[in-house]
């Protein structure tokens, strides 16, 4: 067949037996899913293409989709992105989304229990040591009953396939996730490069994100509230994700505020307008826990609001997420997630958990210890892919030194086998051709009161450098469109 | 016996350029429970702005102002009037420290109290100093904890303008030196260690007696000792929370109960001068008694 043709784009393309290929059966065959699109992607040479990819990254420069990364400067850079989608059948996004939505659900649980009877610690599935030694637990948090029963109204779940051809978990974030931004534009600038290309693939739009984050944030008001006013809260121009947050309240048609635009007075919030003060009821927060009320957390913090956590815990205003999540997606707490899961939910788990050492655990310390070669080490309370050592990526000084670190303060560390992240088609600029290169996915899951949603499609990230395994955008990631195909 | 209490408590703010916005949080009311009872409370600024009644994160009332105006002093007033009872301690209850290990080791006691066993910032021991007092196994958990008390109230020399609200304890250890929060978080470490589940109460000090801190906004502790519950332990004076004691909050450490929190838009200088003042009457709670005794006193006449 003439579409399985090997373009001179893809003629330097070898697949790592190692690892799971989401293109190429082996170095000749094409997977089914992919036939249509390299049929179309042989319509281009390589000047057209690459013609194409500057288009692209262009389009994304003019329009300020650009991200700084926490260095010595801050440079705005463009989140490098490649134009060879990845597909997700709709079977097996089935089986994502339903693995998302139930670790969401079994993850809001864990957070009503833990802030209030703590009936699974008393049940001894999970140790009293991860929440009262986690620096994201928030003792003011206690009690206090959200509005709709829901903590983490946002989550990100980062998944990988493994190379088995299943999928894993790597990591569950329920903080402030980021990168929703990026899985519209990329859609968007997908759609202008490549005229038509949707013609051959029914994909789902990703585009309603916006309106149903709206409708969750709405689903979560206050009691005794009709029409919600709902703004989205940043810390300023100078956050790597601003433009995120400018792209989702511009869609979402509601205010973007920085702490300064916002008051309180007898523990309601008011935004300053030129009309007067209007109240605000769901506010949804891009500022850390640590900076969202200088009156009760972090003092220095000239970001948040003076008086608003106050305001929240008297029920006068929604914050999404909750302030105190953060004790869930810490990493140590991901070990426990197929227990979490059974107890809450009675259900088996959908999606994978990596297997993970404990270096709390004297034993597993010590294996840890003996075998760093072979695990990735990662600090639990970090995101970012900040403080990440990969064993076989090290010299013998550096396992030494990682080693110290590790012995230091054990209950920091974490360690997982070096999981197998399966492997796509990127374009290289320098190479002017098309390269195996790692990738994930993120999904991100809505829940409102009586409410849920999963965004079908997602953020692919991708290493771009050669046998990388760590994809985030702070740690020079780039991105691809997800397609979900629908039946 | 019942204690009638007049509270007085005067800030005075100046600032060095005007301030256009501001906010201040006071932690100042005391609160009500089984040995207190708050029958007035008055607060009030010179500039008579609306105070916003609220609470704090851990559910104490607090007392937010905003002024409308531009400023650059202000003076806060407020007043309280409050009965306090004497409170009485089931000391014959407690147990031997040794027996209490197995219940302050207990997953369901661990649970129960785990936001006052967790060191902060302000109450965490240097690594070497982690055995600075250690408990004797045989005498009481009571006990042992009289002993720290006394402990501390040695150990430290109370010293105003020592050390400041940041101060940790591996500076404190050093320079032996400090004022109530400090005799407290040190106190709060201690007991802490020893899993005991201990709380840094904020309150206002009798001032008839003459009692280190009386002149500020005081602070001790509270532990939580198994068959006995919460007792207040004072180490800047060595006795146990009596009804000298005013409580108005509580928290992990000084940053959760601090007094005045404000957020100041401005620059230059500021002075921030505090005064209270603490009044107290014996108040005879039987009516009939007091007719009855002046009566007598008529009859005498």
């Amino acid at each position: 067949m003439e579409s399985k043709k090997i373009l001179p784009i893809f003629s330097s393309y070898k697949t790592n037996p190692v690892f799971y290929d989401e293109i190429f059966k082996n170095d000749k065959e094409i997977r089914d899913t992919y036939g249509e699109l390299f049929k179309l992607f042989n319509e281009y040479k390589v000047d057209d293409f690459k013609l194409l990819n500057e288009k692209a990254k262009l389009s994304f420069l003019n329009q300020g989709i650009t991200f700084q990364v926490y260095d010595k400067t801050t440079v705005e850079k463009v989140f490098p992105f490649d134009l060879f989608p990845k597909i997700i059948t709709a079977d097996e996004w089935d089986h994502i989304e339903s693995g998302a939505l139930q670790r969401s659900k079994a993850l809001n649980l864990f957070l009503y229990d833990v802030y209030h009877k703590k009936q699974i610690i008393k049940d001894g599935i999970v140790p009293i040591e991860l929440i009262s030694s986690s620096e994201n637990y928030l003792d003011q948090m206690n009690g206090l009953e959200p509005p709709g029963g829901i903590y983490n109204h946002i989550s990100g779940t980062d998944v990988i396939k493994h190379s088995d051809g299943e999928y894993y978990v790597l990591e569950d974030n329920i903080r402030c996730p980021s990168g929703v931004s990026y899985v519209v534009s990329n859609r968007v600038a997908l759609k202008r490069a490549m005229f038509g290309v949707f013609n051959n693939y029914p994909t789902c739009p990703v585009a309603n994100y916006s309106e149903n984050l709206l409708e969750i944030m709405q689903s979560v008001k206050p009691a005794g509230v009709d029409i919600p006013t709902c703004v989205v809260i940043t810390p300023g121009i100078y956050n790597s994700a601003y433009y995120e947050h400018s792209f989702l309240a511009k869609s979402m048609g509601i205010e973007l505020v920085e702490g300064r635009d916002l008051f309180i007075e007898k523990d309601f919030v008011y935004m300053k307008t030129i009309y007067g003060p209007v109240k605000i009821d769901v506010i949804y927060r891009r500022i850390d826990d640590a900076f969202i009320d200088p009156l009760e957390f972090n003092p220095d913090s000239v970001l948040g609001v003076p008086g608003l956590f106050a305001a929240y815990k008297k029920g006068n205003v929604t914050l999404v997420n909750a302030p105190g999540t953060g004790v869930a997606d810490d990493k140590a707490i991901y070990t426990y997630m197929p227990q979490i899961i059974k107890y809450y939910l009675n259900e088996e788990p959908i999606l994978n958990n990596v297997h993970t050492y404990h270096c709390s655990r004297p034993k597993e310390l010590a294996y840890v210890l003996d075998n760093i070669d072979k695990l990735v080490v990662k600090p639990v309370d970090e995101s970012g892919g900040y403080g990440i050592s990969i064993g076989n990526k090290l010299t013998k000084e550096e396992i030494e030194k990682v080693k110290a670190v590790i012995k230091e303060n054990p209950r920091k560390y974490i360690a997982q086998p070096i999981m197998a992240l399966s492997t796509h088609a990127t374009f290289i600029d320098e190479k002017q051709c098309f390269e195996p290169r790692h990738v994930d996915l993120r999904t991100f899951t809505l829940l409102g009161k009586d409410k849920e949603f999963v965004l079908k499609g997602g953020l692919t990230r991708v290493a771009l450098k050669e046998g990388n395994l760590i994809v985030n955008s702070s740690q020079g990631g780039g991105s691809k469109d997800t397609w979900v195909l629908k039946r | 016996m019942q204690y009638h209490y007049k509270i007085k408590y005067v800030t005075h703010n100046t600032y060095e350029n005007p301030v256009n916005n501001a906010l201040w949080q006071f932690l100042i009311e005391p609160k009500n429970n089984d040995s207190q009872f708050l029958e007035t409370s008055i607060f009030n600024d010179s500039y008579n702005t609306l105070v916003n009644k609220s609470i704090n994160g851990y559910g104490f009332n607090t007392f937010k102002v905003t002024p409308k105006h531009q400023i650059t002093d202000i003076i806060f007033e407020a007043e309280f009037s409050l009965i306090k009872n004497n409170i009485e301690i089931q000391s014959q209850d407690s147990k031997t420290y040794k027996k209490d290990i197995e219940e302050l080791n207990s997953d369901p006691f661990k649970i129960e109290y785990h936001s006052f066993l967790k060191d902060t910032v302000l109450t965490t021991l240097p690594s070497d100093k982690k055995n600075i007092f250690l408990f004797d196994d045989k005498k009481t958990t009571f006990e042992n904890l009289k002993a720290l008390n006394k402990w501390v109230f040695i150990f430290l020399y109370y010293t105003i303008g020592a050390t400041n609200i940041r101060t940790e304890l591996k500076d404190l250890i050093d320079y032996n030196k400090g004022v109530a929060k400090d005799f407290t978080h040190l106190f709060c470490a201690v007991a802490r260690q020893h899993n005991i589940p201990t709380r840094y109460v904020s309150g206002f000090l009798n001032q008839d007696q003459s009692y280190f801190g009386n002149s500020e906004i005081h602070s001790w502790v509270e532990c939580y000792i198994p068959n006995i519950g919460w007792v207040g332990f004072d180490p800047t004076n060595n006795m146990l929370a009596d009804f000298n004691h005013i409580k108005i909050a509580h928290g992990k450490d000084y940053n959760d109960c601090a007094s005045l929190k404000g957020i100041i838009f401005t620059v230059g200088k500021n002075t921030t001068k505090y005064t209270v003042k603490v009044t107290c009457q014996e108040y005879i709670q039987d009516k009939l008694a007091s007719l009855n005794h002046i009566s007598a006193y008529k009859k005498a006449l």
